[in-house]
């Protein structure tokens, strides 16, 4: 029997660890040819014996891809454990879940990626969408912030994402080091630096919590309009089908009805940020 | 709804002969307290007070509910779901645990649909029975609306002295009544007479609501930021009591627990608190409701805003568990309601 918390198997073909805490996993379903995600999505992933977490996708949904991609921080029992795991092995997925990005409201805006540590894994499933159709949006900014610069995700492909200059990729850390030759500071020092037509701009947000009053606050004094910020925040979500209440915040269901929200909502709901 | 009497007697010989083929289930007292639990005879049923410390949800929506189990084998797992179903007649449901499990039916039968609840709801047969007197100090049924059942019942009887008076609202509760007396109208006389008496002592017994009914969602939308939160939140233990009580709070965490052949397990979802100080907390240590607060705050608006906006009914339906089992006696929806209300802020 198959019910609402039944999870289908992975198999695990790609393990790259990224940074001393983070690892970056390709993932394929056994029963299905694809997961059919939406940027900005998530799915629970499953360790048997150990328990369900929440995983942001970080693959853009390519309908000829079979693989989706996560990347995932040690942090708690699942991922912990999940880290042990190698190439071959299955894991549980339920999934995809949440709202994910409504692509279409990106179409022909500018389009300003402000990324916080590992925000940048969700928004990245988000930015390679961007990328894939480059000549349907206007100008891209990424901006990218995390601690240190052995906390950099995607070190590799971040160069590719600049797509031949057309895309101007800025990255800060809050503590260089010897090697570092990049700018240093908070990710709020990056904004004034973009250009910004608020007129065009679409900003999407992804950091932790601390970030947004700060960022939002930056791009206000840009006279971006509220509804032109886009975020997607984190809550603790063990269901992920809008069952079990520990995502929500005020009446919202954060699993279901987002985790992608648009600042103007977001203002009427006192627990979001 | 159809309506009938029943002497006691036959109710008795009805329950008797129910409990050899079925699991029958009512208020049975247990040392100082009753609890539901399956009859062995009709004698043991507690009709009025006290009431059971857990509501029935326990019979919907258990404690602790297998979802899955899984078993390895050669590097494969083979996973399967599990909804264990089983029939089920409870006797003496008071008229707020009716009001709670029609609210149940409505939030569980929502999108994505969970087949545990609706399957273990079909399997029972739920008989109701009236309060005549409030049952302990604590209720507040009459002010938050449980004290009528509204027909969320397949049966549901009052005392009318040497019978019950039986209305059955579905054809199950009519099949079970009639397997006790033949069809016969009731004495509307006697049973309009019996709840009219019942309102009057549950108004005189039962501490007033200030603010009306259906304000209450108003009120709390507007007093986000009411000292009255932080006054009572700062003495909450955060035990997560009044979570547990509540015949109307359904939040869960899920568990894996391993077998100790290490080659099989199980995934069960077990009841959760909003109250408690883990329920918002992510693996990073981030807490999206720590202060304690915001924690009652959410639990009094899940109860009278967030879902009686919503389904338009009151959440809280007044059965007064949370107030009892409150170590501090800070829970109350009515009296934070009260409060609100005659402290503006």
């Amino acid at each position: 029997m198959k019910t609402l918390y039944t999870p289908e198997l992975a198999v695990i073909k790609k393990v790259i660890p990224q940074t001393p805490l983070e690892t970056f996993f390709e993932l394929e379903l056994t029963e299905r040819k694809t997961l059919g995600h939406k940027p900005g999505q998530f799915v629970e992933v499953s360790i048997f014996g150990i328990g369900e977490a929440p995983i942001s996708i970080s693959s853009a949904p390519e309908p000829d891809k079979p693989t989706f991609e996560l990347c995932v921080r040690k942090v708690g029992n699942v991922t912990n454990a999940l880290l042990e795991k190698k190439v071959g092995d299955k894991i549980g997925i339920r999934g995809p879940f949440g709202n994910g990005f409504d692509i279409a409201r990106f179409k022909g805006k500018d389009i300003l990626f402000i990324a916080g540590g590992i925000g940048l894994v969700p928004l990245r499933s988000l930015i390679l969408e961007v990328l894939n159709r480059r000549p349907e949006y206007g100008k891209i900014n990424v901006l990218y912030g995390c601690k240190t610069p052995r906390d950099l995700l995607f070190k590799g492909e971040l160069k590719s994402w600049e797509c031949g200059g057309t895309v101007e990729c800025m990255i800060t850390v809050d503590l260089g080091d010897e090697n570092w030759q990049g700018d240093v500071g908070v990710i709020t020092t990056l904004i004034p630096r973009v250009e910004i037509d608020e007129k065009k701009t679409q900003a999407v947000i992804v950091g932790p919590p601390v970030m947004y009053r700060f960022v939002i606050k930056e791009l206000k004094a840009r006279r971006l309009a509220d509804a032109n910020i886009w975020m997607s925040l984190e809550r603790k979500m063990k269901c992920g089908v809008g069952k079990c209440g520990h995502c929500q915040m005020n009446e919202i269901y954060v699993c279901q009805d987002g985790p992608v929200f648009n600042y103007a909502e977001l203002k009427k709901i006192p627990e979001s940020i | 709804m159809k309506n009938y009497i029943v002497k006691k007697e036959r109710l008795n010989d009805l329950i008797e002969n129910l409990i050899k083929t079925n699991e029958v289930i009512a208020p049975v007292a247990h040392e100082n307290f009753t609890a539901f639990a399956p009859l062995s005879s009709p004698d043991q049923i507690v009709w009025g007070a006290p009431q059971t410390v857990i509501p029935p949800k326990q019979f919907l929506y258990p404690q602790s509910e297998d979802l899955l189990a899984y078993e390895f084998s050669n590097d494969e797992v083979k996973i399967t779901g599990l909804n264990t179903v089983k029939e089920r007649i409870l006797f003496g449901v008071h008229p707020c645990d009716l009001n709670a499990i029609g609210q149940m039916d409505r939030v569980w039968a929502e999108k994505n649909i969970d087949s545990n609840y609706p399957a273990k709801r079909k399997a029972m047969t739920l008989v109701g029975v009236d309060c005549l007197t409030p049952c302990s100090p604590e209720a507040i049924c009459l002010r938050l609306g449980g004290l009528d059942p509204k027909g969320r019942f397949d049966l549901f009887l009052t005392d009318i002295g040497n019978s019950f008076s039986a209305e059955a609202a579905t054809p199950k509760g009519e099949a079970l009544i009639e397997g006790a007396v033949a069809a016969k109208a009731a004495d509307k006389k006697k049973l309009s007479a019996v709840r009219k008496k019942r309102n009057l002592i549950f108004d005189k017994k039962e501490k007033k609501l200030l603010p009306k009914y259906q304000d209450l969602p108003k009120l709390m939308k507007a007093n986000v930021d009411h000292p009255v939160w932080e006054e009572h939140g700062k003495l909450c233990y955060g035990c997560g009591s009044c979570n547990m009580v509540c015949p109307t709070c359904y939040c869960f965490d899920v568990q894996d627990y391993m077998h100790v052949s290490l080659v099989k397990g199980v995934r069960s979802r077990v009841w959760d608190g909003c109250m408690t100080e883990e329920f918002a907390k992510v693996a990073s240590g981030e807490n999206f409701r720590e202060d304690r607060s915001h924690r009652l705050r959410h639990r009094t608006y899940r109860k009278l805003n967030y879902l009686f906006d919503k389904w338009g009914e009151s959440f809280c339906t007044g059965c007064g568990r949370c107030i009892k089992a409150c170590l501090t006696k800070i829970v109350s929806p009515l009296e934070i309601a009260n409060e609100i209300y005659s402290r503006k802020i």
